[in-house]
């Protein structure tokens, strides 16, 4: 478990883009109006086979960061906070 | 020599009764055990009024309850209809109403989620989920109840081949989902000539990747069944991930291998699909959609191992014809045939002359006769003869044969060519999608004045889909609004990915709204 201290600016804006992107281009298409940060995106259908990878794109051309293949896993792409949380890491790295 | 499904199981139990015989969420059962709690479910749904011919649905995730589910309602001699767990609940309900299901297997989540017209019309709720404490309502049965009942066989029931099985929903276009009905005797002339043509065996280790009301589904389940093998259910979490879906394959030594080919193109494209990884594999099916050459080429080499077969059918006729690849003409093909007619199948297109098509180089559309073919649509007579028309080419007896609505041509080599559809049907990911059952889900909006869903040629999905609406005067909605209200009414993979808003729909100069230059539209806006 992180413990992170309070997220900083740029850190709570990196999950705003993730939100706006996920919401209008994922899950306003299927119907879906608003999810929560811990929602399980695959349960409920917002993201689905094809949205994997819209989802991987936008991490790798708008946020800036590379994902492997094995990265795109039901752990790491599991809810909001998981995504941010990838992007992240893979910042610091 | 099995007559009937559940034939299949009881054969294999006795050969192999220790051996694993579904694996599903890291849970499995042996072939004994699926026969007992079968027969202990089929006992439960007797007592609980199922007869002859009586529907069940079959409403949760999949699981190895599953299987259990699909072979109890048979012992019973009743008629399981999967039903698809993330479809809205305004169509569960609507499917549950239409072929009159009174009795639900289902899970404590998914029955929370239906509407009370629903809930009321059911008898009884048979609850998947171990919890026993949840079943606390008149008419809700635990699945613990089942070590109550008669294991050792399954209850008395007189059944012929011509019985039915199963109902299998498709889209329908007038707005609402058809129910496919199918036979034993449906079933059972497409599992026995897989099982010939692929020679299934008791070491084969079988892939479940489809849905359970997606006929995929059917070859997995019953031929693993028939051969004695073990079959390893997908369940949606992993065929998300290709990566992980590579790494299971390559665990669980699968060998067979049935699914769309867009699920194979993902792998393709986003896992480490290697031969020596996957050594095991010797089979690979694929069906639902045309499978873009440029794919299957890259498919045929990186799996130079795998015999790998086209196999195409509407589910109305499971599979009815198939193509094995040949890795030597691959190269030099732009289209891949849809091949030649199965054993004990046969197929033939008739041309707009109402002539049957012998001649290479002739087209017209696809007609299929022969045991597999179903009887028709659930409740829905006049879909039914429109479909399942009679045999007028030969004039000794009544029979029926079905209208695929594909039209395909005939090849010098023997080979049937896909060309396309005669009416507004599309597939995406392998499903089949009426336009119009979209068009009827917008236009039910009261806002809504005019609507036409159009579907955009996609590489990996096969198609994708948008619509143009107008509005009635004076009120309008967000494409998100319009896109949520859908969503109550069709499964997630009809909503249209982005809705245009007109004032007026373009008209033809007969006054019909003019789907050609809509479609051109929208294909425009769909490239920026």
């Amino acid at each position: 478990m992180s413990t992170n201290p309070a997220p900083t600016a740029a850190q709570s804006a990196v999950k705003d883009q993730i939100r706006e992107f996920i919401l209008e281009n994922l899950a306003q298409p299927k119907g879906i109006t608003s999810f929560a940060d811990d929602e399980a995106l695959m349960e409920t259908g917002v993201v689905d086979s094809l949205g994997v990878f819209r989802l991987v794109s936008f991490l790798e051309d708008q946020l800036g960061v590379r994902v492997g293949d094995e990265e795109i896993n039901p752990e790491t792409l599991k809810n909001l906070n998981t995504i941010e949380e990838l992007v992240i890491r893979k910042r610091k790295k | 020599m099995a007559y009937i499904l559940q034939q299949l199981l009881q054969n294999s139990a006795a050969r192999y009764p220790e051996k694993t015989a579904v694996w599903a969420r890291g849970r499995s059962i042996t072939y004994r055990e699926l026969e007992e709690r079968s027969n202990q479910l089929a006992h439960l749904l007797q007592e609980r009024g199922v007869r002859k011919g009586d529907r069940v649905g079959l409403y949760f995730p999949k699981c190895v309850e599953s299987v259990i589910a699909m072979l109890g309602v048979v012992k019973a001699g009743g008629v399981y209809v999967p039903l698809d767990p993330q479809a809205p609940a305004d169509r569960i309900g609507y499917i549950i109403g239409n072929c009159g299901i009174r009795v639900l297997i289902t899970r404590t989540d998914k029955r929370r989620g239906l509407n009370e017209a629903t809930l009321s019309s059911l008898a009884c709720s048979i609850l998947v989920d171990e919890a026993p404490q949840a079943c606390n309502g008149a008419g809700m049965v635990p699945w613990a109840m089942l070590a109550e009942y008669p294991a050792m066989c399954a209850p008395q029931v007189t059944l012929t081949e011509t019985d039915l099985a199963y109902i299998l929903y498709t889209s329908g276009s007038t707005g609402r989902p058809k129910g496919v009905m199918l036979s034993h005797q449906n079933a059972l002339t497409f599992v026995e000539w897989c099982a010939a043509k692929f020679k299934i065996r008791s070491e084969d280790r079988l892939s479940n990747h489809a849905p359970l009301h997606f006929d995929l589904s059917v070859f997995d389940v019953y031929n693993a069944l028939e051969a004695g093998a073990t079959l390893y259910m997908i369940t949606e979490d992993l065929a998300l991930f290709p990566s992980r879906l590579a790494g299971f394959m390559e665990s669980q030594q699968i060998t067979v291998w049935y699914s769309v080919p867009s699920a194979l193109t993902l792998l393709l494209l986003h896992a480490d699909l290697r031969a020596d990884k996957l050594k095991q594999l010797r089979i690979v099916l694929f069906a639902g959609e045309v499978f873009p050459m440029k794919y299957l080429q890259q498919l045929a080499e990186r799996l130079p191992h795998v015999e790998l077969y086209n196999l195409y059918g509407p589910t109305e006729t499971n599979v009815c014809t198939y193509y094995q690849v040949e890795r030597g003409r691959l190269a030099g093909m732009d289209k891949l045939p849809i091949g030649i007619a199965c054993e004990n199948t046969e197929v033939f297109a008739v041309s707009d002359q109402n002539e049957m098509v012998t001649q290479a180089g002739g087209s017209g559309e696809l007609y299929v006769r022969g045991p597999a073919v179903t009887y028709g649509y659930w409740a829905d007579p006049e879909k039914t003869k429109k479909m399942c028309v009679p045999n007028t080419f030969q004039p000794n007896f009544e029979e029926k044969m079905y209208r695929t609505g594909d039209l395909v041509q005939l090849a010098e080599d023997g080979n049937y060519y896909f060309l396309g559809r005669r009416d507004s049907m599309i597939k995406s990911r392998g499903y089949r999608i009426e336009l119009g059952e979209i068009e009827s889900a917008l236009l039910s909006h009261p806002a809504v004045k005019e609507a036409v869903a159009v579907a955009i040629a996609d590489d990996i999905v096969g198609s994708r889909i948008r619509a143009v609406v107008a509005f009635h005067d004076g009120v309008s909605l967000a494409p998100a609004e319009l896109q949520h209200y859908c969503g109550t009414r069709i499964p997630m993979y009809m909503i249209p990915e982005a809705i245009d808003f007109r004032p007026e729909l373009p008209k033809t100069s007969t006054g019909k709204v003019d789907r050609a230059q809509l479609a051109q539209e929208s294909q425009q806006l769909a490239m920026k």
